[in-house]
């Protein structure tokens, strides 16, 4: 079944965990047996059940190992399965995005009716604009605080329609909802008679599941080249499909070659795609190395360039100042860089700080300059080559390249 | 109201810290030292924390069966020098038997019969009855005259001893618990906040733990008290006050 992953942010108390809860609930995803108890207590102590602790259990399940994935939660609709990536914290969503543990595919941003837009809502939201995610929901959730009133909804959806124009998101429904009450999670509800979109999950499943990587154009980052009776070139494909006979096209020389056959542990096999370990040989001895990015001639090309737009989330104690070289290190590629500091943000406050140094638990837009031009692609079209790792002795950044990737395309 | 006091059966710290129970844990709070008794007996602990005296010798010397009906004596305890007071279902004195009792047998049977689920449910049942009563109960005694009021729930203790692992059913009742310390909050000029004993997980249930819990609505700093040192503390406040 088809998986979608999504991540739910927002304020922390406007109802971030209910709509959660809620979602598993209203999708009959969670064991009958918990929710019977979690209603029965809940009703032997007079009160309604309250979704939040829905998400206690999922938390329980993962502490104790029940949930194979520990990162993420699952709902399922008629149409798909729904992975909720676990954002406890802005730092840890916006460290495991930009480093890549998680990739969200569309975004729900809750806003409390009553309170409106807050501090946090305006720093949620910009994590998801530097993210560049485009499939996003806005509900604007307790509808049943302000009596499901209609003038309430159309106030905050203005003020934050304004907010969010001016960092570039455009959601594709703003949806009032009690989480509550279970008004437009699954269900149209007479409570909210004057609106006429679609429910959370009407919109959730009208989104579209970002490309799989075999859809994409091939790429394969060299591992190694092994000399045998025949010469071998191994590597794990990042994206893409490779069949004998096809034309590919070498980076960074550019030679062009086809392929003679493709290989897996050690038996010609006739295609491969993104996630094996391979081995190809080619009709033309070329120059190829560790490192190299090789392509299909007839597909859309990488990016070769030695000048990289990125957002960085920094992990190291001792700050970068510009000047300072380190390793870039994107797939197999390895090349010395410098960095140009854009702009620097606490993660924790959302920030921007006013300072040309990159302190731990930064994020920052940086322009990363390469020694030798480097083959990537922006994150959000080729997540393999559109994140990297950045080292002095160990690790001291992660990142994500962002836009088109580059200053000066040489492509 | 002049003193409230919520006597929480078993209810540990450091799940008042993992479920920030913020009405729980008031202006000041901390863990208390049992460690003068030789083991975290509920009726010695109680008795102990109304009189200011180590009770343990004498409770012990009834035997186990007959421990359970010990009273103490009202004019050794900081209760009798309230006026108007009130106390809902304290171990020691005004303790509600029968239903104890009932918790106590079917506990036992949990451990030696084979439909454990049905018995657990069935003790569950009768526990959150009674928290439900005992609530209803101070309730109506919040909106009374009473200079004292202690209410006794034992609600994470019963639950607790068969359900410790189940997290998600210790934080509902952590937060009933909670909820409860609000409402006593918003009318008690002094509200304490105290366990006899903690608990902690063997495997999926609960034993008691050996340091209990306690909590003021004003800043006082009482570092590690011992559950005996809070009749004199109770009664200094009750001097400052009048």
């Amino acid at each position: 079944m088809e998986r979608l992953k999504i991540v739910i942010v927002g304020h922390v108390d406007h109802g971030k965990s209910t709509l959660i809860g809620r979602l598993f609930y209203d999708t009959d995803s969670l064991p009958e047996s918990k929710i019977k108890e979690i209603k029965e207590v809940c009703e032997a102590l007079g009160k309604e059940i309250e979704f939040g602790y829905v998400l206690d259990y999922l938390e329980e399940e993962r502490k104790q190992g029940v949930t194979i994935d520990t990162t993420q939660s699952f709902f399922k609709t008629q149409k798909r399965e729904y992975a909720i990536i676990d954002a406890p914290g802005h730092v840890e969503f916006l460290k495991n995005m930009i480093t890549g543990a998680s990739q969200a595919e569309a975004a729900i941003l809750i806003v409390d009716a009553k309170e409106g837009i807050k501090e946090q809502t305006r720093r949620h939201a910009y994590i998801l604009s530097m993210l560049g995610l485009k499939q996003v929901i806005v509900v604007i959730n307790k509808m049943d605080l302000v009596d499901y009133s209609k003038e309430r909804f159309q106030e905050v959806k203005k003020e934050l329609l304004e907010f969010l124009k001016t960092i570039s998101i455009e959601p594709k429904y703003i949806i009032p909802i009690s989480a509550k009450n279970g008004d437009f999670i699954a269900k149209k509800s007479e409570n909210l008679s004057w609106y006429d979109g679609p429910t959370v999950l009407e919109a959730l499943d009208s989104f579209e599941k970002i490309k799989e990587l075999d859809e994409k154009p091939f790429r394969l980052p060299v591992q190694d080249v092994y000399n045998f009776d025949k010469r071998v070139i191994v590597g794990r494909i990042a994206s893409g499909v490779i069949s004998k006979g096809d034309e590919i096209k070498i980076y960074p020389s550019g030679e062009v070659t086809k392929i003679k056959s493709v290989e897996k542990y050690g038996r010609e096999i006739d295609k491969a795609s993104a996630g094996e370990s391979i081995g190809l040989t080619t009709e033309d001895k070329v120059f190829v190395d560790r490192g190299d990015i090789i392509s299909k001639k007839d597909e859309k090309q990488p990016i070769v360039t030695k000048e990289i737009n990125a957002h960085i989330f920094w992990m190291d104690k001792e700050p970068y100042k510009e000047g300072e070289r380190l390793l870039f290190k994107c797939a197999t590629q390895e090349v010395m860089c410098e960095m140009k500091i854009k702009r620097v943000i606490d993660s924790a406050t959302l920030e921007t700080l006013d300072k040309k140094i990159i302190e731990n638990r930064n994020v920052a837009d940086v322009v990363i300059k390469t020694e030798k031009p480097v083959v990537v692609e922006s994150f959000n079209e080729i997540p393999p080559l559109g994140r990297f790792v950045l080292q002095r002795q160990d690790t001291c950044a992660g990142g994500i390249i962002t836009g088109d990737g580059c200053d000066n395309n040489s492509n | 109201m002049a003193v409230i006091i919520i006597a929480i059966d078993a209810l540990e710290y450091n799940l008042v810290e993992e479920f920030d129970c913020k009405n729980l844990k008031q202006e000041v709070y901390g863990k208390t030292d049992i460690s003068e008794f030789s083991q975290p007996r509920t009726m010695v602990l109680w008795s102990s924390f109304l009189t200011g005296k180590n009770k343990e010798k004498e409770i012990l010397s009834l035997g186990d069966k007959e421990m359970w009906h010990y009273r103490v004596n009202v004019n050794e305890t900081f209760v009798s020098k309230f006026k108007n007071p009130k106390v809902i279902d304290l171990p020691g004195f005004s303790y509600d038997l029968e239903q104890h009792d009932k918790e106590r047998i079917l506990l036992k049977k949990f451990f030696e019969e084979e439909d454990k689920e049905k018995i657990k449910e069935e003790y569950n049942k009768l526990a959150l009855e009674h928290h439900k009563k005992i609530k209803k109960e101070f309730e109506k005694a919040l909106k009374e005259n009473h200079d004292l009021i202690i209410a006794y729930f034992s609600v994470v203790d019963v639950i607790g001893h068969l359900n410790f692992g189940n997290k998600t059913l210790m934080k509902i009742l952590y937060k009933e618990m909670d909820e409860i310390a609000r409402k006593a909050r918003e009318l008690g000029k002094t509200v304490l906040v105290i366990s006899d004993h903690g608990m902690k997980a063997i495997g999926k249930f609960g034993d008691h733990s050996d340091y209990g819990f306690w909590s003021l609505n004003r800043k006082i700093d009482l570092g590690k008290p011992k559950l005996t040192e809070f009749k004199d503390i109770i009664l200094k406040k009750l001097k400052e006050d009048n």
